[in-house]
């Protein structure tokens, strides 16, 4: 209506007259008046609708896309977590190896050790048993070359004395056993 | 041990038969002939031949006893003992029946193995000194092995002495040899 005031007033104060008349300018307003109706009644809501949707639109495109955001920052805190969890799972284990590697070096070091011991006394037990034998053999080889060369020696020089002698030493024997 | 009783039952059995020491000495004496001649190996081989029938088993220990001239009551034990199937445990008999007397004579019976042969008086202070130990009387058999090379060994009631070289020999290198 503001904008349509100097319209008036030109109207008021009669314009001039090579203008225009004042049914053309009754017929422009109606015409804007029309104009302006049309653009309240249909456009208007439809714009005004248009906006309100545009505007929800927009708030829930930016309420998911916080949300997102939101989404993303927790996930990635998670990840970040993660990663600290892993960095601490790999030390760990890392640890873990390390001291297990050490207890199996101790271990195959000890069975080692043992076994070395273990291969040592018994080769020291065989050679000990092994010279033991040879020496048994030894003298029970020249216990026997002193026992054949005796018998022989014995044998050639036996006489009937040393046969009656060993006979007496024989009943002296039996005497004592019959004493017990 | 079936045969060990079998022979004791026996050797029993021909004991009772007389109280005379001589005339039990005498058939121990006949029964040892009788055994030596049916354990013969010519004798066993012709007692055990399956076609032999007891009968003819029966008559044959018959006529051996009566070759032996046995006296009656050891050629009557002897067909008893074939009768019965127990020709090959004569021999057993014959022992268990040598024991059985020597208990009851009081004597035991020794084994002595000389190096060489023993005078009269080695073999007597042997015998001496075994029944000193033995305190009964002892029958010894004497027998010569030259591997004893001196001395002598006794075998008596199961047990043996042995005073012999060969073995004090044996017993030296047994010694040096550790």
């Amino acid at each position: 209506m503001a904008a349509l005031s100097p319209s008036f007033a030109y109207a008021a104060e009669s314009g001039g007259a090579a203008q225009g008349t004042w049914g053309a300018l009754v017929f422009y307003i109606i015409n804007f008046a029309l104009f302006v109706g049309i653009l309240v009644k249909y456009l208007l809501p439809a714009g005004k609708h248009f906006f309100v949707e545009r505007a929800a639109g927009i708030r829930d495109t930016m309420s998911k896309a916080d949300r997102a955001f939101h989404e993303a920052q927790e996930l990635a805190n998670q990840a970040a977590e993660k990663l600290a969890r892993l960095e601490a799972e790999k030390a760990r284990l890392a640890s873990d190896l390390a001291d297990e590697t050490v207890y199996q070096i101790g271990r195959i070091y000890d069975q080692a050790q043992e076994a070395a011991g273990r291969i040592k006394r018994d080769h020291e037990l065989s050679i000990a048993a092994l010279r033991e034998d040879a020496s048994r053999r030894v003298r029970e080889a020249l216990a026997h070359a002193a026992a054949r060369l005796a018998f022989r020696m014995i044998a050639a020089d036996f006489s009937a004395a040393d046969q009656q002698r060993l006979v007496g030493a024989f009943v002296d024997r039996l005497s004592a056993e019959a004493r017990r | 041990m079936k045969t060990s009783k079998v022979a004791k039952r026996y050797a029993r059995a021909l004991m009772g038969l007389s109280a005379d020491h001589a005339q039990l000495e005498k058939w121990g004496a006949e029964l040892e002939r009788l055994a030596k001649i049916v354990d013969a190996p010519e004798t066993v081989g012709i007692l055990d031949m399956p076609t032999v029938t007891l009968q003819a088993r029966v008559e044959a220990v018959g006529k051996i006893a009566e070759r032996l001239d046995l006296s009656y009551p050891v050629r009557a034990f002897a067909i008893v003992a074939a009768r019965h199937s127990r020709i090959r445990e004569i021999s057993a008999m014959a022992e268990r029946y040598g024991r059985m007397l020597d208990d009851l004579l009081g004597r035991t019976r020794a084994t002595i193995t000389f190096a060489r042969e023993p005078g009269a008086n080695e073999l007597q202070s042997v015998v001496a000194a075994l029944e000193a130990i033995a305190q009964k009387r002892v029958i010894a058999t004497t027998r010569i092995d030259g591997a004893l090379v001196g001395g002598a060994v006794a075998e008596l009631e199961g047990k043996i002495y042995d005073g012999s070289l060969a073995t004090r020999l044996a017993e030296a290198e047994k010694l040096l040899g550790g």
